[in-house]
């Protein structure tokens, strides 16, 4: 019970503050200039498909949103000293980090499922651009949903190993950046050295692209949800090491 | 260890880094007792309340709070007790209703329950006016309020207060103190601060700490008596004299430096009419009467004379002074011969602060 108020007053705190309409509106806007405009867009692909929206969000929920709504989350309350008012209530630690990462995951995925508003406005109603395979949709939709759950947990671990939000925004960017971009193009190299398979699996993108086919791939979920679970356990530890410092 | 024991804290040693913020700590805290804990800045108050909390653990030793290990329980040592740590931190974007509620959510109390408390605690907190306002906008004097309610939403046994009055107005203070007072006649108190006149009217027994050690424990009045001293207040006429001519304040300074058993003597402050002297003497000893006949001889009138213990002021800087000096970087090389009044504390412990890990 303790996890869900802490979840649910995070979840709250976003919304009482600009920063989740903020967030929101903007990928809103990003992505719709990304899927429609950039490089002719969804036009030029001349099919019913959402190829162009799993392509593009992992990019704007890794480098934008999930790095601005994870920074805070403890690292702020460190520095405002509201953690120590939150853990002296009778509560575990891991309740409060998993109730910190349950708020935050939820305003990911409410900004993740905002785009539904694409594939049914398109497809069903108003307008019906053609037979679409909702296969490739819903199994697109819950990569996003697992990678989000990876990438919030590393913006997690982060913030808790610090207590500047400043710090903890760029490193988490910094860190997402290289496991969705620079793996990605890495893996081309590493491919010349004989490590192309192994790069590339550690990459989001490679995994997302899977799912964007409507391949439910057993090692992509595993691979999400163990750096979850890693993360969790080491903003943890890190959380619990304030008592032996 | 009897039953009515609430805190106990036992060789309580805290180090950060290379900085041992508490060496060898032990106290007791029993039922009903409404203890003032006391230091400077930095001798380790608020890394002993956290420690009692569980929101730090200790390097060497151990607590229980009302009966709980505070290694072995944390859950329960929190559950008994009410926390106010130092300056409120409380959530900014919350409302003072909100954030209450959520408190005593997270303490499982049912929303009945928790009404029927706001209403005490409105009442007492003065919270009324500030309810649906948000967190943020309240000024600190409101938010230590706030943070004052969030300790007794659930009726605890157990209060630990870290500077409770710091940011409030004189009002506010004595009402808190009057509060205090109040409640902690079935409930157990610990209380910081630095305001020693809220510890003499509120606390009957007081803890001083410094650098870390515990270099006073008792009823106010022993810990008064402690340095041995008791103290004088003498006023004289500044206008008028028996015989002769009138006093000035070099001579009666020098009357009494010579009476036999003044230790110390420093002028107060008095209106243009007296000169005002405080004296320290001897505990056992009373010079009132050859004070009186001292100034009898001179023809001098003295319009006040008494005897006190010692205020609980002086022995606080007497007993926290050494420490103090060092802080500031200077040697303590004058003032040597006044006691330090911690022995028999911390013989044994130079050494034994090797991290012992047990983990909770």
């Amino acid at each position: 019970m303790h996890t869900l108020y802490i979840a649910q007053r995070e979840l709250k705190s976003y919304f009482t503050s600009p920063l989740a309409y903020v967030v929101i509106c903007l990928t809103q806007l990003l992505l719709g200039v990304l899927f429609f405009l950039y490089r002719g867009g969804f036009w030029q692909v001349d099919r019913a498909t959402l190829d162009r929206l799993f392509e593009y969000a992992p990019y704007g929920l890794c480098l934008l949103v999930i790095p601005v709504i994870t920074m805070r989350l403890i690292a702020e309350e460190k520095s405002t000293g509201t953690l120590e008012m939150l853990i002296t209530l009778p509560v575990n630690d891991w309740e409060v980090v998993l109730g910190k990462y349950l708020g935050a995951l939820g305003l990911v995925l409410i900004l993740v499922l905002s785009t539904v508003v694409y594939p049914v406005a398109m497809f069903i109603w108003p307008w019906k651009l053609g037979a679409i395979d909702w296969g490739p949709v819903k199994a697109g939709y819950l990569g996003l949903g697992l990678m989000s759950a990876a990438g919030t947990a590393i913006g997690l671990l982060i913030s808790s190993v610090t207590r500047s939000q400043v710090i903890a925004f760029f490193v988490t960017f910094a860190t997402l950046f290289t496991l969705v971009v620079l793996l990605g193009v890495g893996g081309e190299f590493a491919a010349k050295a004989g490590v192309g398979t192994v790069v590339t699996f550690l990459s989001f993108q490679s995994h997302m692209t899977n799912f964007a086919r409507g391949l439910i791939d057993t090692r992509s979920v595993v691979y999400f949800l163990s750096i979850t679970v890693f993360s969790l356990m080491i903003a943890f530890r890190a959380l619990e090491s304030r008592k032996w410092k | 260890m009897s039953t009515d024991v609430m805190i106990h804290a036992d060789r309580l040693s805290k180090v950060f880094g290379s900085y041992r913020a508490l060496d060898n700590v032990s106290f007791e805290v029993k039922q009903g007792e409404v203890v003032g804990f006391l230091g400077p800045n930095g001798a380790g108050k608020s890394t002993t309340m956290r420690i009692l909390t569980c929101f730090i653990s200790p390097s060497s030793g151990g607590a229980k709070v009302h009966g709980h290990d505070v290694f072995d329980d944390p859950l329960e040592v929190r559950r008994s007790l009410g926390y106010l740590p130092q300056r409120a931190p409380i959530y900014p974007d919350m409302t003072v209703w909100e954030y209450l509620e959520f408190v005593a959510k997270m303490r499982g109390l049912d929303s009945s329950t928790f009404r029927k408390r706001m209403k005490k605690i409105v009442e007492v907190c003065g919270l009324a006016q500030s309810l649906g306002k948000d967190i943020g906008t309240l000024s600190h004097g409101y938010r230590q309020r706030v943070g004052l309610g969030q300790a007794l939403v659930h009726d605890p046994p157990i209060l630990i207060l870290d500077e409770p009055t710091s940011d409030l107005d004189p009002n506010e203070k004595a009402e808190l103190i009057r509060y205090i007072q109040d409640i902690g006649k079935d409930r157990t108190i610990l209380l910081s601060t630095h305001n020693l006149n809220e510890v003499e009217q509120a606390c009957a027994r007081a803890i001083i700490v410094s650098k870390g050690r515990v270099v006073a424990d008792g009823a106010l009045d022993d810990i008064r008596a402690k340095t041995g001293r008791v103290r004088y207040v003498v006023i004289v006429d500044e206008k008028n004299a028996l015989k002769g001519s009138a006093p000035k304040e070099e001579e009666v300074r020098a009357l009494l430096a010579k009476i036999k058993g003044v230790v110390k003597v420093k002028e107060i402050p008095t209106d243009d009419r007296a000169h005002g002297f405080e004296l320290a003497g001897e505990q056992d000893g009373d010079l009132r009467g050859e004070l009186f006949r001292a100034f009898v001889d001179k023809g001098w009138i003295l319009l006040e004379l008494r005897r006190d213990a010692q205020k609980l002021e002086d022995v606080f800087h007497e007993l926290t002074r050494k420490d103090e000096r060092l802080t500031r970087g200077k040697a303590a090389e004058e003032e040597e011969d006044e006691d330090e009044g911690d022995e028999g504390e911390d013989e044994d412990n130079e050494n034994d602060s090797g991290d012992r890990d047990r983990k909770g």
